[in-house]
């Protein structure tokens, strides 16, 4: 499967919500061992809370591994690519640390209570 | 009603102390505050930000404030004319034109307004001469200042920002304060389980924030490189990046990383950034897209 991302959602990959739709789209094909293409060609800007849920997340049930082998990532400027590589890193710790992922988790937990 | 008289800021350590005391004497309910500006000579950019802060504070917590525009000289009034403060304060004055990069209040996180701020009007005069693709990764750094700000701050009146070119110094500068809890206050929050923790002193915590990629995010993802990336983009840059929250004091340059506990207090959270408008101080690495990326 590919994905053209700036079709979906545009020239600006920010938002959370935004980087849901993409993981709601591979997430499924990636879980049955299909091989998925993210292409973002003319998307310009990108922000970690975007990568963050859509790919970063990714982590949470799949291995390393096999996202090297069934994810492909396409046309991103060397910047988005920097910023992806940094969410990656910070999910592996956070997906790998199961104290500081309870952590986090108490918290979010106390916040979703709180709004 | 009470009159505040706003002093000489400029953007120094001590002119931002200015600012925090200034927080002090309006942060309380129900005040009628008259801001004063006989004594005032010159307000930098982050003064324009953090006053208009200050006034929507005041009006937040169920307080009346006014501007005494007749004390105010002409050269200021005309600067927060161009800036767009005094319309947006309700005052008129025309839209937006010269060396001001236009105040802004954002009170939601809209992609597409914050994105336009940033490249129309921070970078789109052409003061950066940059190409389009360098533009974007300007863009994408200072954004996380933004996004930090509002995914943290929890700041109940918004963010403010204003910014402005300094065309003889070459630099660009941007000031965005939120009043919400603070960095410190989220960093002890997050280790409140850990005892340790309670005492971790202002600078340490924004020492934490910076270094770590631990901060916590909605819908059990992690993140926290903002300030990381912010600050590697400032070394480059040979740029410079200030953040004061509550008696926490962060300075990153190229040769420095200091933090430090001030004697002045803010609960919110001021971020003032400076940029090299000189290409030569510009790159962009190369990466290869073939490694595997997890």
């Amino acid at each position: 499967m590919k994905i053209d991302v700036f079709n979906i959602i545009g020239e600006n990959c920010i938002t959370l919500e935004d980087g849901h739709k993409i993981y709601d789209m591979i997430h499924p094909d990636l879980s049955a061992g299909n091989n998925v293409e993210l292409d973002f060609e003319n998307v310009k800007i990108f922000a970690s809370p975007f990568f963050n849920s859509a790919i970063g997340q990714l982590l949470k049930d799949l291995k390393p591994e096999d996202l090297n082998r069934l994810l492909k990532i396409t046309n991103l400027t060397a910047t988005g690519m920097s910023v992806l590589k940094r969410v990656i890193e910070n999910a592996k710790e956070y997906y790998s640390n199961p104290d500081m992922r309870k952590a986090v988790d108490d918290v979010l937990l106390e916040q979703s209570q709180n709004l | 009603m009470t009159t505040i008289y706003i002093p000489t800021i400029n953007d120094d350590l001590s002119d931002f102390d200015k600012l925090f005391t200034l927080w002090n004497q309006v942060n309380d309910d129900n005040l009628n505050v008259t801001f004063d500006f006989s004594y005032c000579y010159f307000l930098r950019q982050n003064a324009v930000a953090f006053l208009g802060g200050l006034a929507r504070l005041i009006q937040n917590r169920s307080g009346m404030v006014s501007f005494n525009w007749d004390s105010m000289r002409e050269e200021i009034r005309s600067n927060l004319g161009k800036s767009g403060f005094l319309n947006s304060l309700g005052h008129g004055g025309s839209f937006w034109t010269g060396n001001t990069i236009p105040y802004r209040e954002n009170l939601t996180f809209e992609k597409r307004n914050v994105v336009d701020y940033l490249k129309l009007y921070w970078l789109g005069k052409g003061w950066v001469n940059v190409s389009s693709l360098l533009r974007d990764a300007i863009v994408v750094t200072v954004l996380e200042i933004y996004i930090n700000a509002f995914e943290h701050g929890e700041s109940p009146i918004g963010i403010f920002s204003c910014g402005q070119h300094y065309p003889n110094l070459h630099v660009l500068k941007l000031s965005v304060a939120d009043f919400g809890v603070g960095i410190p206050s989220n960093v002890r929050y997050f280790f409140k389980d850990d005892s340790r923790f309670k005492s971790l002193s202002a600078a340490s915590c924004l020492k934490w924030a910076f270094e770590s990629g631990t901060t916590t995010k909605p819908n059990g993802t992690s993140r926290g490189m903002g300030l990381d990336l912010l600050k590697n983009f400032v070394k480059i840059n040979k740029g410079r990046l200030e953040i004061f929250s509550h008696e926490g004091y962060a300075l990153i340059s190229e040769t420095q990383e200091t933090f430090m506990n001030r004697d002045s207090f803010f609960e919110g959270t001021l971020v003032n950034i400076t940029l090299q408008c000189d290409e030569s101080y510009y790159r962009l690495s190369s990466e290869v897209v073939d490694e595997p990326i997890f």
